[in-house]
C-alpha cells in the first residue's frame, strides 16, 4: 500500500505510524496551510525573497528582522535530483518501501528547493527538469505533509496520476505572520 | 582576503599511534583512548607530563536514537585531560565538521601562539550496538520537521541526492565509481589495523551489491567502527629533536558553507562545488603551493562521491571529469605514474575513522614510516575531510619550505 493510495483517507496502514511534524511558533502557519493542502513559502518582508524553511536571519538579504510571512505558492516545479529509498531508518516507512524522493526547484524562485516523495511510485520516469506539482499526504487528522506528483506538460494540469493528491493552486488565506526565533 | 599562513611549516607532526579498527572493541572507548594517546606520546619520544595541549573533535556522527555518554560513545578533551597524566595548558574541542583537519588547525594555532608546546590530537570513534542511524522518533520538531515526515532522513539520502545530480548532469554511472571502491579496499586490505585487512573488493562485487538509497549501496558508505588514533604536534624548532622525521603542516582551510537557505541535510551539488572551490582556493593560498605540486593527495571518502567532489574542488581534474579521471589505473597507487588519492585506504578501506586515514597516510608516507607501502616519492601531501563544502583539508610537507 502506498501513501498515495490513502492520501486524504487518514493514516496509512502500518505497524507504526509515520512520524509527524511538530509545529513551532515559526513553522505553525506552514503546517496549518499544509493541513488544508496548500503549499506555502515564507516571504521576507525586507527583500521579498522566498525561503523554506524561514531562518532567524534571511538567507538572501541577511536581515535579522525578516518578518517572514508564509504565502501560497503554485506548488509547481522541476526535478533537480532524486533518489529511491529502499531501506528506511524511520518508523512507519517500511510499508512504503521502496519510495522515490525528489529534490524540486519551485517555479516561484531560482534555487527555492524542496524535498518530498513522488507519489507516482518508485519506477516513475523522472529526469532532470521533469515537471512536478505538489500533492499532500494526510498522516493524521489535521496533519498533512507536502509531496509531489508528475505534472506532465507544465502548461496543463493533466498529469496521468490518479494518486488522490490535491494540487495547491487554490489561494487560501496566507495564514498570518511568523515570528522567527530559533536557528535551524 | 586569505593568503599564506604565518604558521606555514612552523608546526610539525612528530608521532602517532593507532588502535585496531573493529566493529566492536571489547575495551571501553575512554580507556582505549588514554592508551592510544599515551602510545602516541611515547612514539614522539615524550612523556605525558611534557604534553601541555589536548585537542580533538568529538562529534558522534549518528542520526539514530542513541544516548551519547562522554568516555563511552565519545571522548571529549576534558574527559581525557582528567585522566591522561599530562600537564595541560590548552584543552580545546573542534566543534565543526572536518573534525580532524579542524583539530589540526587548533593544534597549529596553539603551538605557534605559545599556548602549548606539545599538543596531542586524537579522534575516538564508537559504533553503538543496534542500528547506527535508525530512529524511533514518531514526531519531529526543530529542523527535521521539514524533512523527516516526508521520509528524507539520515546521511544516505543526504549524499544520494547530490550524487545522483552529478550522475545525471555529467552522464556518469555507478560503474565509474567501482574504480574508487576497488582502490580504497585494495589499499585497506594491506593495512594490518584496518577493519578490511585482507579483504579487497572487486568491481563485480561492488556492482552486485543492491542499492540502499539509489545510487548508494553499502560499499559506498564507510562502515561504523570502534577505533582511536592520536598524533603529537610541536613546533618546527622542537620537532627536529624527536626520534621521527618531522612532517610539517604547510597550510589548512575549512569550508564556510551557506546552508540557511536549505532544508536540513539538503546538499545540492552546486552548493557543494561552489563552497568546495572556495575551500580549495584558500587551501592552496594558505600553504603557498599549487595542486600540481602535490604528490600524495588523500581524498575523503566517508561516502564515495566525496572523492569525486574533492578531486574537482581541489583542481586535480576539471569539474565534471572526476568520474573519468579515476579510471584506467590513474589512481592506482601501485603505478608510479598514477596519482595516489586513496593510498591509505581511506574510510572505505579502513572503517569510519573520519579524517584519520587521510592524515595518517600523509604522515606515514612523508615521515618515511609507511613500511611495505612506502612510496618512492612523497613530498607534498593533502588530507581532506568531509564534504568540500562542509569540511576541511590540510597540506603537509616533508620540508619546511
Amino acid at each position: 500500500m502506498t501513501a498515495a493510495g490513502t492520501a486524504g483517507a487518514g493514516t496509512p496502514a502500518a505497524e507504526f505510524p509515520r512520524p509527524v511534524p511538530v509545529p513551532d511558533e515559526r513553522s505553525a502557519p506552514f503546517w496549518a496551510a499544509a493541513a488544508s493542502h496548500v503549499l506555502t513559502a515564507a516571504r521576507c518582508a525586507r527583500c521579498r525573497s522566498l525561503a523554506i524553511p524561514p531562518d532567524q536571519v534571511c538567507p538572501h538579504c541577511d536581515a535579522t528582522d525578516p518578518e517572514f510571512v508564509f504565502e501560497p505558492v503554485s506548488g509547481r516545479g522541476r526535478i533537480r535530483s532524486w533518489t529511491v529509498v529502499r531501506q528506511s531508518f524511520l518508523p512507519g516507512f517500511n510499508a512504503e518501501l521502496p519510495y522515490l524522493l525528489v529534490d524540486v526547484e519551485l517555479d516561484e524562485q531560482q534555487e527555492l528547493r524542496m524535498i518530498g516523495r513522488l507519489l507516482d511510485g518508485p519506477d516513475s520516469p523522472v529526469r532532470l527538469g521533469t515537471p512536478v506539482r505538489v500533492a499532500f499526504e494526510d498522516l493524521a487528522d489535521g496533519v498533512s505533509v507536502p509531496a509531489f506528483v508528475l505534472a506532465g506538460d507544465p502548461d496543463s494540469t493533466g498529469g496521468s496520476d490518479s494518486t488522490g493528491g490535491s494540487d495547491s493552486t487554490g489561494g487560501s488565506d496566507s495564514t498570518g505572520g511568523s515570528d522567527p526565533r530559533e536557528g535551524a | 582576503m586569505s593568503g599564506r599562513l604565518t604558521s606555514s611549516n612552523k608546526v610539525a607532526v612528530v608521532g602517532y599511534a593507532h588502535s585496531v579498527v573493529q566493529r566492536h572493541n571489547p575495551r571501553p572507548l575512554g580507556a582505549l583512548t588514554v592508551d592510544i594517546v599515551r602510545e602516541a606520546i611515547a612514539d614522539a619520544g615524550l612523556t605525558p607530563a611534557q604534553v601541555d595541549g589536548i585537542v580533538a573533535a568529538t562529534l558522534f556522527p549518528s542520526a539514530g536514537s542513541h544516548t551519547v555518554e562522554d568516555g563511552v560513545h565519545t571522548v571529549t578533551t576534558n574527559w581525557l585531560a582528567e585522566r591522561l597524566g599530562a600537564s595541560p595548558r590548552y584543552v580545546a574541542g573542534f566543534q565543526g565538521v572536518g573534525q580532524v583537519s579542524g583539530s589540526v588547525a587548533l593544534a597549529v594555532n596553539a603551538i605557534v601562539s605559545g599556548a602549548a608546546d606539545y599538543v596531542v590530537l586524537y579522534r575516538s570513534l564508537h559504533n553503538p550496538r543496534g542500528s547506527y542511524h535508525a530512529s524511533s522518533t514518531d514526531a519531529f520538531g526543530g529542523p527535521a520537521q521539514w524533512t523527516a515526515p516526508t521520509g528524507y532522513f539520515g546521511p544516505l539520502a543526504m549524499i544520494a541526492l547530490p550524487y545522483n545530480e552529478y550522475l545525471q548532469r555529467y552522464g556518469a554511472t555507478r560503474e565509474a565509481m567501482a574504480a574508487v571502491l576497488v582502490e580504497a579496499r585494495k589499499n585497506g586490505a594491506r593495512i594490518p589495523w584496518s577493519y578490511w585487512y585482507g579483504k579487497p573488493l572487486t568491481a563485480e562485487q561492488y556492482l552486485a551489491a543492491p542499492t540502499l538509497t539509489d545510487p548508494i549501496c553499502r560499499y559506498d558508505c564507510d562502515i561504523p567502527v570502534d577505533g582511536v588514533a592520536a598524533f603529537v604536534l610541536t613546533s618546527a624548532d622542537r620537532a627536529v629533536d624527536g626520534p621521527n622525521r618531522p612532517v610539517y603542516v604547510s597550510g589548512y582551510a575549512h569550508a564556510v558553507p551557506k546552508t540557511n537557505n536549505r532544508l536540513p541535510l539538503h546538499w545540492p551539488l552546486d552548493d557543494i562545488m561552489t563552497a568546495g572551490l572556495d575551500t580549495a582556493r584558500r587551501l592552496w593560498e594558505s600553504a603557498g603551493v599549487k595542486p600540481g605540486e602535490v604528490d600524495l593527495p588523500q581524498m575523503y571518502d566517508g561516502f564515495s562521491p566525496f572523492v569525486w567532489f574533492w578531486l574537482e574542488s581541489l583542481g586535480l581534474c576539471p569539474v565534471g571529469e572526476a568520474h573519468r579521471f579515476v579510471q584506467d589505473g590513474r589512481i592506482d597507487s601501485d603505478r608510479p605514474d598514477a596519482l595516489p588519492i586513496l593510498s591509505g585506504g581511506g574510510a572505505l578501506g579502513n572503517g569510519r575513522m573520519h579524517g584519520i586515514p587521510q592524515m595518517l597516510e600523509c604522515y606515514l608516507q612523508l615521515a618515511g614510516r609507511a613500511g611495505d607501502r612506502q612510496r618512492a616519492k612523497a613530498t607534498l601531501a593533502v588530507a581532506c575531510q568531509s564534504s568540500p563544502h562542509y569540511g576541511g583539508a590540510v597540506v603537509y610537507s616533508v620540508d619546511p619550505f
